[in-house]
């Protein structure tokens, strides 16, 4: 009984659906940037360490629930508009498919490992939508276009993000993913086929909302673009988050 | 020189990363910068080349433990100096085309990263690098096509292009993770090594690994080489800038034979996938061959006949023709990047003249109407059959007794003579005063195309395969059952004769009798021109899972 608790509570931080409803209607709620961040950061650490705690063998069915569940919130990330909502969906997406690292991958750190890996690039998102939000009131796409115009530093950087958080190489997340395949194909390859439809799905999402955001003609309202010493930042926490994934995930070491 | 490679893949990635840093101060005189370091990059690839001409041994670089390997074998110096040469191309044209455009240093940027990763993708040595590239072609590729930062339409071809390219990576992903899951290694040499030490070592769902993994790299090659049902962005993608058509073209698009021919130690063991390599492509040359003469766009039609030309090297790859394969990718390049280049100069010439002599041949194509005076039919016929029969009974006689047996031999012979046959008919259809000047002309063209074909194909298969075996295993592989391969090469047979009494048929009634099929030739014209209605089907169902999304997400309140 207890372990079922445990798995429940664990589904709550380790998003599955429809757990995964509370989470993302708890961070619609939070509105400051680095305080999004934060949850994002810690948030599935809670799910991990409960599975860890409890030594919880996860099922395969459970581990094919989470990437339904990341199929589901990966599919519906393609239609908002919402950048909050659009961080909540892709981060849910991925957090689902640490159940496979558990199910079916060796588990333990590098669990923690992949969440992190998955969370960083969600982190600065969160940072970026509320520069965006400061400037223009909401962070959402069709209300203003052609950032890429109007703020040419602020689009580098959010093209650069977007491109993490879905998973492109040489960023982590590509190793996450890859690193997830190779443990789930030898299980099930239907499973394995649907995490690289997850895959193919984020980088539509994240395409479009790119291409919703920075391409077009920009309005008529000034705004201050990104700062150099803030653009610099971002660069170089992107360049760490790459050198870092290409040892501690990528194999480079 | 193992120096030299990491440099000729880290100079194009120095010069973006330059490019952008100091385009500041430089303004557009960065450009200079960019062609310089593509000219030296070109340079370091000309060395390589060059050295595996003499027959120098596969060189490696490993820069990490278990992947990072770079390679420089005959097939990845071909490549890496003919993307190099291109590349150097459209930069020298872009410094000037791209003069007046906004994000002149973005551009040069793009195109160096674009090179480093097309260079990267050739010389990977390991399944994670040739990952890596393959991936990131894609993402370029969607950032330079949507050069201009304005122009949504522009951007929504490149999504469509990127969502196409990502689809193809995921095979490639697939594969790839089979094949270390099977042989716990990422090295591809050591891969193809083992593969060919144990063909059947390995089976994944019942099947014999090498066809699974072959059908899942033929999958991928087919998305990047838009191949039929995969094709629908590259006509679409002419809205971002010249240059940038020209490199795709070039030598982008065609990464599919690249690919094929990479693995084609696993090919070899995958007989029945390359029968499916031989059907896609076929399908794919006359489905853009036909979609090319429907249009009337310039740009769009070159589209459509790239895809025709990218069926005829999936084509060639499966009837185990890899290396000339190779050749086409190149020749096509070539002659559709100096075709992409100069069309900006056509279309400006047209604007004050058409340039459209009003002779026969115009009465032809555009009125057509026959013109009165041809060239002697049946003597163009009968040079489209004799030559190829002439040259197979010399090689026959002169070369090896057994040349009828090898189907290989065979089917690059027909290449030549479908080519050859292509090259009559339109010959056929100019005018000159002197007919049997223009009869010399053919029968002379007509043997360089279909010796031609045998000879360069020969030289490549030499070069990028070098062992006698492998080649044969190669060509063994493609074979068909001998009923099958009879009944091709007759149907081809009649679709050319077909051709020449339909053009005869056409020039003695010209358009004096009422068509009886009209009726038909309309509604099959109405569907070529809605391009087989596939780019609408993917709209619709683009459209109808946008709304399926958003209605969950309404009855989810968007949580």
């Amino acid at each position: 009984m207890l372990s079922y608790v445990t798995l429940a509570l664990a589904a709550l931080f380790l998003p599955l659906f429809p757990f995964s409803m509370v989470f993302n209607l708890l961070l619609s709620r939070v509105q400051r940037g680095w305080q999004r961040g934060l949850i994002i950061l810690l948030w599935p650490h809670i799910g991990i360490g409960l599975l860890h705690v409890a030594d919880i063998q996860v099922s395969p069915w459970v581990a094919v629930w989470g990437v339904l569940t990341a199929l589901l919130y990966a599919a519906r990330a393609l239609g908002l508009r919402d950048m909050g909502a659009w961080m909540g969906f892709i981060v849910t997406s991925s957090w689902a498919l640490l159940w496979v690292a558990e199910a079916f991958g060796p588990g333990g750190e590098l669990t923690h490992l992949y969440a992190v890996t998955f969370a960083v690039p969600l982190v600065l998102f969160a940072l970026l939508g509320e520069g965006l939000t400061r400037r223009y009131g909401a962070a959402y796409t069709g209300l203003y276009v052609g950032l890429a115009s109007s703020l040419p530093r602020f689009s580098l950087v959010l093209v650069l993000v977007v491109l993490a958080a879905v998973a492109t190489p040489l960023f982590p997340g590509f190793f996450a993913m890859l690193a997830l395949m190779l443990d789930t194909v030898p299980h099930s390859t239907a499973t394995a086929v649907a995490l690289a439809l997850v895959w193919l799905l984020w980088s539509g999402a994240g395409m479009r909302l790119l291409t919703d955001l920075i391409v077009g003609q920009p309005g008529s309202t000034e705004v201050s673009d990104l700062g150099y010493a803030s653009t610099s930042g971002f660069l170089v926490g992107l360049g760490s988050l790459v050198i870092a994934g290409l040892y501690l995930v990528g194999g480079m070491s | 020189m193992q120096g030299l490679l990491v440099l000729l893949i880290a100079l194009p990635l120095v010069t973006a990363l330059f490019t952008i840093v100091a385009s500041g101060r430089f303004a557009q005189r960065i450009a200079r910068i960019s062609v310089a370091g593509t000219a030296t990059t070109f340079l370091l690839a000309t060395v390589f080349l060059w050295q595996a001409l003499g027959g120098h041994a596969m060189q490696s670089v490993v820069l990490a433990q278990t992947w990072g390997i770079l390679t420089v074998d005959p097939l990845s110096a071909l490549l890496a100096f003919v993307i190099s040469g291109i590349s150097l191309i459209v930069h020298i044209y872009s410094v000037r085309y791209m003069a007046e455009e906004t994000g002149y240093a973005r551009f040069f940027a793009m195109l160096d990263l674009m090179t480093a990763t097309l260079l990267l993708m050739v010389c990977a040595g390991d399944l994670i690098t040739l990952l890596v590239a393959w991936h990131l072609v894609g993402v370029l590729l969607y950032f330079l096509l949507g050069q201009d930062m304005r122009s949504r339409s522009a951007h929504r071809y490149a999504l469509w292009t990127f969502l196409t390219y990502r689809f193809g990576d995921l095979p490639l992903v697939l594969a790839a993770v089979l094949l270390f899951s099977a042989y716990d290694t990422w090295s591809l040499s050591e891969i193809f090594s083992r593969i060919t030490a144990d063909p059947l070592g390995h089976e994944f769902l019942g099947l014999p690994l090498p066809e699974l993994v072959a059908a899942l790299i033929a999958l991928a090659a087919f998305a990047r080489s838009a191949q039929f049902l995969l094709h629908t962005w590259l006509p679409y993608t002419m809205g971002g800038p010249t240059p940038v058509s020209a490199l795709m073209h070039a030598g982008i698009v065609n990464a599919g034979g690249f690919l094929i021919n990479r693995f084609a130690p696993v090919f070899v063991h995958a007989g029945d996938v390359l029968h499916w390599l031989f059907i896609v492509g076929l399908v794919t040359s006359l489905v853009g061959s036909v979609l090319m003469l429907a249009q009337n766009d310039v740009k769009k039609a070159l589209g459509y006949s790239t895809m025709g030309q990218m069926g005829f090297m999936i084509m060639e790859c499966g009837v185990g023709a890899f290396s000339l394969a190779i050749y086409h990718l190149i020749a096509h390049g070539l002659f559709k990047g100096t075709l992409f280049l100069g069309s900006g100069g056509v279309i400006k010439a047209s604007r004050k003249d058409d340039g459209v002599p009003k002779d026969e041949l115009y009465t032809f194509v555009v009125e057509r109407r026959p013109p009165r005076q041809r060239q002697p039919w049946l003597l163009m016929a009968l040079i489209t059959l004799a030559v190829p029969i002439s040259i197979l009974v010399a090689a026959h006689l002169l070369v090896s007794q057994d040349f009828f047996q090898k189907q290989g031999a065979i089917v690059l012979l027909f290449f030549g003579w479908v080519t050859g046959a292509q090259l009559i008919f339109a010959t056929y259809r100019m005018r000159t005063r002197n007919v049997w000047q223009l009869v010399t002309l053919i029968v002379f063209s007509f043997a360089v195309v279909v010796v031609g074909y045998t000879l360069i194909s020969h030289a490549f298969d030499i070069f990028l395969y070098p062992d006698p075996g492998f080649r044969a295993q190669l060509y063994a592989a493609a074979d068909v059952d001998i009923f099958w391969f009879d009944v091709l090469v007759v149907l081809m047979t009649l679709v050319v004769v077909s051709g020449w009494l339909l053009t005869y048929y056409a020039e003695q009634q010209g358009r004096r009798r009422a068509r009886p099929l009209a009726g038909l030739w309309s509604s099959a014209y109405a569907v070529i021109a809605r391009e087989f209605y596939v780019a609408a089907l993917y709209g619709r169902l683009s459209a109808s899972l946008m709304r399926a999304v958003n209605r969950i997400n309404v009855l989810l309140r968007w949580a």
